[in-house]
């Protein structure tokens, strides 16, 4: 035979089976025949369109078996609504949770940022950077393409062009000029921020977000070129950036772009000549690595720089001290995450999502497999009457898939639901702007992906099991057919199991979760929560000069204590009770006879006058601050000069520092001073449940000149929350009325929010945790009515024979309960042994683990509430069993 | 079975046009089908292999055409030839596509005239 006639004959035997049998000798025939007539007729041309042609149909053929099996499927479906329904059901709630999950949690740790060239190449720094620093890494060409410096979640007072009423404040970044062009970003209009043009002494250009010029300016293109009052001073909008671009290396959307050569009078971020004062670390690394050049060897290289340039440095770590001095991490995503923790994280995250979708397959399949055993009769015929294994076997998948995919359409509409849900919900702190989480194409992609593979994994175990028979006693017997080894433990009592563990499984691990959560959410305050209300202001953002702003501050404790409406009040960076804090700071304790100074890690917190009295908190040891410390002077100039600053630690601080809840007059480094502790507090929960060691700093008049990005906050106490509120705007208006007031809230609505978050978390692991023991109890009893419907005939000789009913119910719950049994002891200890696992290798969920695997009520709880749930499942069916008629269910076969 | 229904048929397709045309004559088989096609067209129109039998297919779930249980005399039969023949729906959807092929060459010959005149 000639090439092009086996070639001929292999892509006409490739044609679906059916085909085959109906026409597939006769086109082998004709096609032969033809080929010897074309190539005498029209040589090699002739032979190249017949093979041409029946490659072509091939595939429409294939096409066209699907349609039919998708026809098939959908009536097969329609004839058994009840399993459709149950099917449908179980994969909506799988596929949504794990898209919500996706969109979430995956999405957040793994989408790269819009608009930006390469994203992969794109490096930053665990830990912040002085600018002098930045300027020789920048130098590193062969190294780094580019190195951009961003401070991140800057607040600015912004006036539009025509507004009267007061500035709103608005997050931004401070960036270098650089900045997009490290990024490699393109305008969307105007021009963006550039090194030769945003030169310092020129009006400040300023570029806005998409979102910021659709929210604030409707997409006017008239925009660029407007003048707007930035913290009172003039600026020009240059730009745009592109759509859905809300800055690098922040979670916070950012929607002004500010370059760094603005004045400090702009921008008091900028201010102790920050960009020339190598003490002075604000700035987050934005790199760009140069093509062929690695993560590690960037960062080996960039250590040793920095390393050197520590050497001139008197208060840098000592030269002996091993540990690095700069780790990168990839800056391509939104959340920049340690390279160490990353694969953790993504882990965590794909286990939960691959058991949840599991669970709803194991569901799914237990269902298909009892499913089979009805429909043999039907797949024995069409075995009969010439079908192939492989095309039952397709047909029974299609029908997987087909359910799959309503399922995960009904899922996708879940988990946009659920997204739509969690961008309305309003962050407790900071940020007006939620990151943008919102459901896309992409999730769309991965949600029918999910569902075609869902309905792929359910349907062929027990399309494979089902197709196994024997023709004959199929036929013969129908339904009455004992499956192999039905009694012992069969796929379906195996993939039971499985469920029940798994079930049980997410149930205690979302279970130590949310207890973890809600043990962590209670907030114990010494005085009515509903007499507090916090504000914040900031009067060097609203054009003060900075003298001009620590006068109005010396001025302001004295006008608040007059008010009537305020029976206490004091001022702070922070409100009290949040989560988090101002950053790591590292304190030593100040002991010249010690050889080797033990360094420890706290949170800090700066206070002012009176803020322990304010919170009804009772001062341990010492005295806290009072308005003498206000008035300190702690430029960075002044460090290490004068005497040492006053400090205030918390219990536990103290016991890590002294061992004892004391260590009044004890001094103690860190961060290029010398602090005095002078006082000892009682331990506070801050909102998240955590007491961590918290070292207080006195706020101080060099705060008060240079406010910190969320301005000043003033917390004060009345008769009710809203008396204080007025007392303090009163006070404010009458000393200045132009100073804006942000961020106004009660303590109740501030406890709220923060609530409303827990709330969001607690929804979707309870929802996840709930949506396991409503599968498995259906999954049971679907396989246990099956069982029983199996077992009809033999039910129905043991009564005839006088079997009680109650023997009868203990027949048939035995076999549910051993599965449950089984089940329960697997995923208990396998959720046990992941919790471990998990706090173990990550911080992230330790903390939530730690507070919720000692729980009692959960770890017997749970077990308990699944197998009784499971218990009940199988019980319903069982009852039915008893309500068989022996006589009918004898006479049946 | 309603004008409806044959109208949703048509136009018909090319090679369905040709196929239910060589059945009109009488049971046929699939390879005599495509010479009778090729014969009458002077080789204008092949129908291939892979072509005639998807079509054959198609035809057959459309209820246009069936399977002939005649066979021809035992000495030219081959047993492996399957016999195709026109359904009664066939026919008459095949009238019907004749009919509207002939309005539209009386409505090309009018035009025709309209243009020469």
């Amino acid at each position: 035979m000639t090439i092009a006639g086996r070639i001929y004959r292999r892509l006409a035997e490739a044609f679906p089976h059916e085909f085959r049998m109906a026409y597939g000798d006769q086109m082998l025939e004709a096609g032969e025949d033809s080929m010897r007539r074309l190539a005498n007729k029209h040589g090699a041309a002739g032979i190249v369109r017949l093979i041409v042609d029946i490659a072509l149909h091939l595939p429409l053929e294939y096409l066209s078996e699907m349609r039919q099996d998708m026809r098939y499927a959908a009536r097969a479906l329609a004839k058994s609504p009840s399993y459709a329904l149950v099917g449908i059901l179980s994969l909506a709630l799988g596929i949504g949770l794990t898209t919500n999950v996706y969109t979430q949690a995956w999405a957040l740790l793994t989408r790269t940022l819009t608009g930006v060239a390469n994203p992969h190449q794109l490096v930053t720094a665990e830990t912040p950077a002085s600018y002098p620093y930045i300027e020789r890494y920048r130098e590193q060409k062969d190294l780094l393409t580019g190195v951009a410096a961003v401070q991140n979640s800057v607040e600015f007072n912004v006036a539009l062009p025509g507004q009267t009423a007061k500035p709103d404040r608005v997050y931004g970044q401070l960036v270098s000029p650089d900045y997009f062009s490290v990024l490699g970003m393109e305008p969307q209009r105007g021009r963006l921020l550039s090194a030769e043009l945003d030169k310092t002494g020129i009006t400040p250009a300023v570029v806005i977000s998409d979102r910021y010029w659709r929210s604030h300016f409707n997409a006017d293109p008239d925009t660029i070129g407007q003048s707007i009052r930035l913290n009172g001073q003039n600026a020009t909008i240059v730009g745009v950036t592109p759509t859905k671009f809300d800055g690098a290396l922040t979670v916070t959307p950012a929607e002004i772009f500010v370059p760094i050569t603005v004045p400090a009078t702009l921008a008091p971020e900028l201010g102790d000549d920050v960009l020339h004062n190598r003490n002075l670390k604000p700035f987050q690394l934005l790199m760009r690595l140069a093509p062929g050049v690695t993560v590690d060897s960037a960062e080996s290289a960039l250590d040793g720089i920095t390393r050197r340039l520590d050497k001139d440095d008197p208060l840098a770590p000592p030269q002996a001290d091993k540990a690095k001095r700069l780790v990168l991490m990839g800056a391509a995503t939104r959340v920049q995450i340690p390279r160490d923790l990353r694969p953790k994280l993504l882990g965590f995250y794909t286990f939960l999502m691959t058991i949840i979708i599991a669970i709803a397959c194991l569901n799914l399949a237990t269902m298909a497999l009892a499913r089979g055993i009805g429909r043999r009769k039907e797949l024995a015929i069409r075995l009969g009457v010439g079908a192939s294994r492989f095309r039952l076997i397709r047909q029974m998948v299609t029908e997987g898939i087909l359910l799959s995919l309503l399922g995960g359409a009904a899922g996708f509409a879940l988990a946009w639901a659920l997204a739509a849900i969690t961008a309305h919900t309003r962050l407790p702190a900071g940020s007006p702007l939620n990151p943008d989480r919102s459901v896309d194409w992409q999730t769309a992609i991965f949600a029918f992906m999910l569902a075609v593979a869902c309905g792929i994994g359910f349907s062929i175990l027990p399309a494979l099991q089902a197709t196994k028979t024997d023709v004959a006693p199929a036929l013969k017997q129908g339904m009455a057919l004992q499956l192999s080894g039905h009694k012992r433990f069969g796929l379906r009592n195996l993939a039971m199991s499985a469920q029940v563990a798994g079930s049980l499984l997410l149930l205690l691990v979302t279970g130590f979760l949310v207890l973890g959560i809600l043990k962590s959410n209670s907030i114990q305050t010494n005085f009515n929560p509903k007499t507090m209300a916090f504000l914040f202001i900031d009067p060097v953002r609203d054009g003060y000069s900075p003298e001009k702003s620590q006068a109005f501050f010396d001025r302001l404790p004295d006008r608040l204590r007059s008010s009537p409406a305020i029976t206490s009040f004091a001022l702070a960076v922070q409100p009290p009770f949040l989560p988090g804090d101002d950053g790591d700071f590292h304190l030593t304790v100040d002991d010249p006879h010690a050889s080797s100074p033990v360094q420890k890690g706290v949170l800090k917190q700066t206070v002012g006058a009176g803020f322990f009295a304010v919170l009804n908190e009772p001062i341990l040891a010492g005295r806290e601050f009072d308005e003498r410390d206000q008035r300190l002077d702690t430029t960075p100039a002044q460090a290490n000069i004068g005497p040492p600053l006053p400090l205030v630690l918390n219990q536990k601080a103290a016991r890590a520092f002294f061992g004892s809840v004391n260590g009044i007059g004890e001094h103690l480094r860190g961060d290029r001073r010398t602090y005095e502790v002078v006082g000892v507090v009682p331990d506070m929960k801050d909102a998240s449940g955590m007491t961590q060691g918290i070292a207080y700093l006195p706020l101080t008049r060099h705060d008060f000149a240079q406010p910190p990005s969320g301005g000043i906050t003033i917390v004060a106490r009345g008769h009710s929350a809203e008396d204080a509120l007025g007392g303090v705007r009163s006070v404010v208006a009458s000393m200045d009325p132009n100073l804006t007031l942000f961020n106004v809230q009660t303590l109740s609505e501030y406890l709220e929010l923060i609530r409303a978050a827990m709330r969001s978390a607690l929804r979707t692991f309870g929802g996840i945790g709930l949506f396991g023991l409503v599968l498995s109890a259906v999954g049971l009893a679907g396989v246990t009515g099956y069982a029983v419907a199996q077992r009809r005939k033999e039910i129905g000789i043991r009564m005839a024979l006088g079997a009680h009913k109650t023997q009868v119910l203990g027949l048939v719950l035995r076999e549910g309960a051993t599965l449950v049994a089984v089940g329960t002891v697997v995923g208990f200890l396998g959720s046990v042994a992941l919790a471990k696992a998990m706090s173990a290798i990550t911080t992230e969920f330790s903390d939530a683990f730690s507070l919720g695997v000692g729980d009692p009520r959960l770890l017997i709880g749970a077990p308990l509430l699944l197998a009784g749930l499971a218990l009940l499942a199988c019980y319903i069916p069982a009852s039915r069993a008893m309500a068989i008629d022996p006589l009918k269910a004898l006479r049946q076969e | 079975m309603t004008k409806v229904d044959l109208q949703s048929f048509l136009p018909l397709k090319t090679q369905w046009f040709h196929i239910m045309l060589s059945l009109a004559g009488g049971e046929q088989h699939g390879y005599g089908i495509m010479q009778d096609v090729l014969e009458r067209t002077t080789g204008k129109v092949h129908l291939w292999p892979a072509t005639l039998y998807g079509s054959i297919k198609r035809l057959i779930e459309a209820d246009l055409i069936g399977e002939s249980n005649d066979r021809p005399a035992p000495e030219l039969d081959d047993a492996r030839r399957r016999y195709y023949r026109l359904t009664s729906l066939g026919k008459r959807v095949l009238d019907a596509e004749c009919e509207r092929l002939q309005e539209l060459v009386r409505t090309i010959q009018v035009k025709r005239t309209m243009v020469t005149e």
